[in-house]
């Protein structure tokens, strides 16, 4: 999601004062038009699985929803599109062969717990989708970290085996079926999990065209870059959330490359790889749950791009990008009360006190 | 409560020191008391029983000697005094159990010590027993004991259901049912406890609209 | 209540004292009493766990020997819990032939440090039984080390003749006799028991081998 322009000059006019027509439907809207292109390809590398993903986070998001107004009685709130973002994203963020019943749990849960409990739209603390996504990763670890190679043959006409899992059921192991499908070069380990597991980095061509194994949504560096261009052109999107995002990331690995280049991957890698770009264009903008004021922007970015490499290099976990923008989201408030500007006319702290 | 009324004690008072803690002042669903042991340990039911047994034993018998020597504590060390029974107690349990079954020891550990800082205990000691005679600090521990022992087993069934599939290490839906796997962590607890307290306030509220209406 | 003034109702402190020990005489006396009667079935306890652990890592054991190894790799026949250093376990057949010998051995997992012990079986060089004592690692993924009968089945014959250090392999890519195939999703738990293999048969097995005869004729 993207937030409108924060333009720190006043400007003062006569009238008539002109309304714009920039509703929170048309923002989500647009939002949605700059990832269709993501979704597409998304599709087109992972075959109708994805499909069926996308649909069924987007429909569970948007039945909670029109669930909770109605149990709430108040009027359906899903016409503003904003929960159709938060379905879109849930899904891009997840393994193509995630089983359809824990997608529609992802989205009840995102949408329930993530937004509507905490009040709707432009109340919750943190984004939606991922909320969603961390309880997914803590309820079905297994599930979350089990992906498939990119460009499969037949991944036009048959679903991948675990997408169609009967509902409390396991997913099946698909080792077998992976062997069989997989077209050589191609192979079923995301590129942060083969640089933890089994230290290899990838190349960064096929990072940035997107043709690797990983989330649905997260492969093509090129496609959610230019949906993030559409957007920052269009005045939709805080540009700044995300190059301080992507610099602080880039610097952060850059320093630990350095000091070490055999241990750590290069900071490129680092950044074409992963949910990292998927995170900074649309999950990191984000208008509700960061930071206003400008420089808590730049510092609200930072915080991401830093643990996002922290936990990649240091952690446990092959991908930090997730928990990093939830870490962030929580501080967003104190970074808003850390960074207030001085109100024009009243004196500096320190010279209040000499 | 809170009047020393000495030996006359109606039977209904009683009573309401036991029912109290059951339900109208659950440690855990009415104070949100206690709630580390809580979120810690009911990863199963039989853990949850386990713990909720052994805080009941430190309930009881901690409100028991507190309420016999409450004359004699002199308010200024009256916190300490409380502290060194219940550890007491504590300790107590903490061999019995590591006599009767290593296993539930080997789960409950590193909790059986914190019982000490439950605060439920201190908190009783300190509302009720110390100002009470002893034959309702018993019937308060017990009330307060087996409320938090059936709110504890609420949560632990729960969670070892849905974490694992099974209650009491029995299996409930085959061995192909996908665990998940987040209510035996520890935020699945406060998921869990969440959704009870939700439960209990929908309850409350219908129940007051009830009477609204009527 | 007046912090300032001076309180008028307070008690002297040798009555405080009087009471706080008193209090804490009887406290004495209860945990005493307790640590006393509980003290044998704690022990008996724990005893019965290791016999029970050893008796199912060498299936038809009749009988156990417990050695402790002190620091210079020498063994002395110990009893009970008590030997605080590393030990060994022998289990004979109802015949006094020795069936194999369980080390113990503990390595850094995911969320903490994984005990397990492990039979070794003197005549085939391997470890041929394996099972975890202590873990605490993440519930179903980690502390699938403990019931995955896949990767379980590793331990039925693992080549320990320290020609080849033992190492944790990818999933399904286990090729040699001397290879633990990895669970998939589960790779640092898996990787740590290796570890923990490699560690404790390097220490163990020159001491076993050294002592032989000894453990052999159970004395």
């Amino acid at each position: 999601m993207s937030a409108p322009s924060l333009t720190p000059e006043i400007v003062l006019r006569t009238s008539p004062h002109l309304h714009s027509k920039r509703s929170v439907g048309v923002i989500m809207r647009n939002v949605v038009y700059a990832m269709l292109p993501v979704c597409a390809y998304a599709v087109y590398n992972f075959g109708i699985s994805v499909l069926a993903l996308l649909v069924v986070s987007t429909l569970s998001c948007v039945l909670t929803e029109h669930m909770f107004c109605r149990a709430a009685g108040r009027p359906s709130s899903i016409k503003d599109s904003s929960v159709i973002i938060t379905g879109i994203l849930l899904g891009l963020t997840l393994p193509p062969g995630f089983p359809l019943w824990m997608t529609a749990v992802g989205g009840f849960v995102a949408v329930g717990l993530g937004k509507m409990l905490f009040g709707g739209l432009g109340f919750n603390v943190f984004n939606p989708a991922l909320v969603g996504r961390a309880f997914l990763q803590a309820a079905f670890p297994t599930a979350i970290t089990t992906y498939t190679p990119a460009q499969a043959t037949g991944r036009f006409l048959e679903f991948i085996p675990t997408s169609l899992t009967l509902p409390f059921m396991q997913p099946p192991v698909i080792t077998d079926w992976v062997a069989k499908v997989r077209i050589d070069a191609f192979s079923g380990a995301t590129p942060l999990t083969a640089l933890k597991f089994d230290k290899v980095t990838t190349e960064i061509m096929p990072l940035f065209w997107g043709n690797v194994a990983g989330s649905a949504g997260e492969t093509s560096v090129i496609l959610i870059l230019l949906g993030g261009v559409y957007l920052v052109a269009r005045n939709f999107m805080d540009w700044r959330i995300t190059a301080s995002m992507l610099l602080s990331a880039m610097a952060m690995s850059g320093a630990f490359y350095l000091s070490n280049p055999t241990a750590f991957p290069n900071p490129l890698f680092m950044l074409f790889s992963g949910g990292l770009m998927l995170g900074a264009v649309f999950m990191a903008t984000d208008m509700v749950a960061s930071p206003v004021t400008p420089l808590g922007v730049w510092i609200y970015g930072a915080v991401m791009g830093v643990m996002t490499i922290l936990i990649r290099l240091l952690g446990g976990l092959p991908e930090g990008v997730m928990y990093a923008i939830l870490l962030a989201n929580a501080v967003s408030p104190a970074i808003d009360n850390l960074t207030q500007p001085r109100v024009y006319g009243t004196k500096k702290k320190a010279e209040a006190k000499a | 409560m809170g009047h020393d009324h000495g030996a006359t004690v109606s039977p209904s008072e009683n009573m309401e020191a036991f029912l109290n803690g059951l339900w109208k002042q659950n440690p855990v669903f009415v104070q949100v008391l206690g709630t580390c042991p809580t979120m810690a340990i009911t990863n199963s039911a039989r853990n949850a029983v386990a713990m909720g047994l052994a805080t009941l034993f430190v309930l009881v018998f901690s409100n028991m000697l507190i309420s016999m020597v409450r004359r004699l504590v002199q308010k200024q060390v009256r916190i300490a005094t409380y502290i060194l029974i219940i550890a007491t107690f504590v300790t107590m349990v903490d061999y019995i159990i590591k006599a009767v079954s290593i296993d539930v020891y080997k789960a409950l550990g590193p909790f059986i010590a914190l019982i000490v800082v439950n605060c439920i205990i201190l908190g009783r000691a300190e509302a009720f027993a110390g100002k009470n005679p002893v034959w309702q600090s018993i019937l308060d521990g017990f009330g307060m004991g087996i409320g938090f022992f059936i709110a504890l087993f609420c949560l632990g069934s729960v969670r070892e259901i849905l974490g694992a599939g099974t209650l009491f290490g029995f299996s409930l839906f085959g061995s192909n049912f996908q665990p998940w796997v987040l209510f035996l962590l520890p935020s699945g607890g406060f998921f869990t406890l969440a959704s009870w307290l939700l439960v209990f306030a929908w309850w409350k509220e219908r129940g007051k609209a009830k009477e609204a209406q009527a | 209540m007046n912090t300032t003034a001076p309180r008028a109702d307070m008690p002297p402190s040798s009555a405080l004292i009087k009471l706080m020990g008193v209090v804490s005489l009887i406290c004495g006396l209860l945990i005493v009493t307790t640590h006393q009667q509980t003290l044998a079935p704690i022990r008996h306890n724990q005893e019965i766990i290791l016999s029970e652990t050893v008796a199912e890592l060498l299936p038809g054991a009749k009988k156990q020997v417990s050695y402790g190894v002190d620091a210079s790799g020498n063994l002395s026949i110990v009893e009970g819990a008590e030997f605080a250093g590393p030990r060994l376990f022998a289990g004979y057949d109802a015949y006094g032939g020795l069936i194999g010998v369980v080390i113990e051995g503990g390595e850094r997992g995911y969320a903490d440090v994984i005990r397990a012990m492990f039979a070794y079986s003197p005549q085939k060089k391997a470890i041929v039984g394996f099972k975890v004592t202590e873990l605490k690692e993440t519930p179903g993924l980690g502390d699938k080390i403990s019931s995955d009968k896949k990767f379980l089945s590793n331990f039925k014959d693992l080549d320990a003749s320290l020609e080849h250090p033992i190492v944790t392999v990818k999933s399904g890519t286990k090729k040699n006799r001397w290879e633990v195939d990895a669970i998939s999703g589960a790779t640092i738990s898996s990787r740590a028991v290796g570890r923990l293999l490699q560690k404790s048969t390097k220490e163990m097995i020159p001491v076993i081998q050294r002592n032989l005869q000894r453990i052999e004729r159970g004395n």
